[in-house]
């Protein structure tokens, strides 16, 4: 159990005071009494400041969620600190966190309040923050309690939302009331036509500019303007290259998850319905849906997500379960066959899937100690010409595949696979 | 490698010089002493600065005393006012950087307040000279020794009473 205990200063000073004056009177030189004086002096108050209330200390951070690269506060409360003098807190060190103060390490009077400690979570996932040890002195810092271990949270820390827009529409959009052009004629805004008036038409879709130049009535036709769902496959077998945070060099990881939640932001937006797939070691799984709660229900399950195999179901065949009229959206560094395979499937059947390519440019393989580089660097070499194979192979088949580079990221290839999505085709089943 | 802040490089270069100086101080005062002294108190003194809240500060500081014993004798030179200011300083600083690890800034406000209560400290040094100093030339009184070491023995006792705490609950609120 803790308890107040001497600090090495009063031992110090107690030791220096008695052992001068016994030397001076033992040896009868009264220059040592000027030494041992002041420090018997300080012995003497720091004793008569002796603390006998036992603090009660806890921490607690302000926020249990939040995006990354923003901040919270850790903020600590002591309770029956009447003895308690100056306070020093030092922050558990979790990776890719930044503290100010610069360490989360601070010291205070207690009397000019507690001094705070703000965290700033510099990477997506779920770091426990606001775990810290901490020290109360009582006056004339005598006596110490603690350090002791308090606090510590586990907090959802967001994936940033890469900055992403597109115009494209959905290649080919099957639901029920969205933004995206359908093939279906119904009551949009889109021109579809004109065409004989029928029984039935509504009044105020008649062209009167036609009608009077041809003699009969003609009505406008429009398109019907759907949602769509979108499905997002997240590929998390593996991390390549290295994260620098929110401020440094992202990962295929960090692309990965940052893009997904760029786009998901997007489509949630327009009102289409998003599902999560990860193919990882958590299987983070999330249904198709709309709406703000939705989205952030897709951000706080990209912030859980687990890099690695896991268990034997990542070996086997992946079961995405699309529905049909949905875009599948796959975001991988493209170096897991599983995933090629999953795509190239889908392709096949007919499903608009897309590729979006997340391994960094300059991503360099995690080798560990007593490799030898040239071979590292060799291998390497060869799994990335397998890897363009892979994707010029993907192409091929009709499955389009682009790097990651922000807004418009998709535009192309989603209005080119709308318009492959009008033409008759024959799919495998 | 690890980064000091400057206020924690300030205060252990203080940590370190206090025991030195006052073994030095000697010098002035007539007794310069050998090397391996000086070298051995400024061992210990730089195993005290890296780590401020080790008992090495103690044995630092003890050693400079005791050099200060076997030199002094009954002279009573005004370098002792030295030797003591040195050894308060030095503990004054090794007790505001023990406040948190070496990587931690030292805080103003804590800082200032140490300022003031060494300064305090300080005046003990010369007041005590004065007044042996006044005291010496009186005749010396019959068992005014045995005197005083029963006094620093009651005062050890009483102190070892003070340092056994008899913590109380908190208050229920």
């Amino acid at each position: 159990m803790t308890a107040w205990r001497p600090t090495a200063a009063l031992g110090r000073a107690m030791a220096l005071g008695a052992v001068g004056l016994v030397l001076a009177l033992v040896t009868g030189s009264p220059g040592l009494v000027v030494i041992a004086a002041p420090f018997a002096v300080l012995s003497a108050i720091t004793l008569v400041h002796r603390p006998t209330l036992r603090p009660r200390v806890d921490s607690r951070v302000d926020h249990a969620s939040l995006p990354e690269g923003q901040g919270t506060t850790s903020r600590l409360t002591v309770a029956d600190g009447d003895d308690v003098e100056a306070v020093t807190r030092v922050a558990g060190r979790p990776p890719y966190v930044a503290f100010h103060p610069p360490g989360g390490q601070v010291s205070g009077l207690l009397a000019d309040g507690v001094p705070d400690v703000e965290i700033s979570p510099r990477r997506w996932g779920r770091p426990t923050l606001g775990e810290e040890s901490v020290a109360a002195y009582s006056r004339w810092a005598g006596f110490r309690f603690g350090p002791l271990r308090v606090g510590g949270r586990q907090v959802r820390v967001l994936p940033a939302t890469a900055p992403y827009d597109s115009r494209a529409e959905a290649p080919q959009p099957l639901g029920l009331v969205g933004a995206n052009r359908s093939r279906r004629p119904g009551s949009g805004t889109e021109l579809a036509g004109i065409r004989p008036f029928q029984a039935g038409d509504r009044l105020r879709r008649i062209n009167w500019r036609v009608s009077l130049r041809t003699g009969d009535l003609h009505v406008v036709t429009a398109r019907a303007e759907e949602d769509t769902g979108v499905l997002l496959v997240v590929d998390a077998l593996a991390d390549d290259g290295a994260s620098g945070g929110v401020d440094g060099a992202a990962s295929s990881l960090d692309l990965t998850v940052r893009a997904a939640s760029a786009i998901a932001e997007h489509h949630v937006r327009r009102g289409d319905r998003v599902a999560l797939r990860v193919v990882g070691r958590g299987h983070e799984q999330v249904g198709y849906g709309a709406g703000a709660r939705h989205l952030r229900r897709i951000r706080d399950e990209l912030a859980g997500v687990q890099v690695g195999t896991g268990d034997d179901r990542g070996s086997g065949a992946l079961q995405l379960g699309v529905t049909g009229g949905a875009v599948v959206v796959v975001l991988s560094p493209m170096l897991a066959e599983q995933v090629a395979t999953v795509a190239a499937t889908l392709t096949r059947r007919g499903v608009a899937v897309l590729v979006v390519d997340t391994l960094p440019p300059d991503a360099e393989p995690d080798a560990g100690e007593g490799t030898d580089p040239e071979l590292l660097a060799l291998a390497w070499r060869m799994r990335r010409i397998d890897r363009s194979v892979l994707l010029d192979r993907l192409a091929a088949l009709g499955c389009p595949v682009v790097a990651w580079r922000g807004p418009g990221t998709l535009d192309d290839v989603l209005r080119r696979l709308a318009r492959r999505a009008e033409l008759p085709r024959v799919v495998t089943r | 490698m690890t980064s000091y802040p400057t206020s924690q490089v300030v205060l252990r270069a203080a940590v370190l010089l206090g025991p030195v100086v006052a073994v030095l101080t000697t010098g002035p005062a007539g007794a310069w002493p050998p090397w391996w002294i000086v070298a051995g108190v400024g061992a210990l003194a730089a195993a005290a600065a890296a780590a401020p809240d080790s008992q090495m500060a103690t044995g630092a500081s003890l050693a400079a005393l005791v050099w200060w014993t076997i030199t002094l004798g009954d002279d009573l030179t005004g370098w002792v006012v030295v030797a003591a200011v040195a050894l308060v300083v030095g503990h004054v600083a090794g007790l505001l950087a023990s406040y948190g690890p070496g990587t931690m800034p030292v805080d103003p406000d804590l800082a200032r307040l140490w300022a003031r209560r060494g300064s305090l400290l300080l005046l003990v040094v010369p007041t005590a000279w004065a007044v042996t100093r006044l005291l010496r030339g009186d005749p010396e009184q019959p068992g005014i020794w045995v005197l005083g070491v029963a006094t620093v023995l009651a005062a050890t006792v009483l102190a070892t009473a003070a340092l056994t705490i008899h913590e109380r609950d908190g208050r229920t609120s």
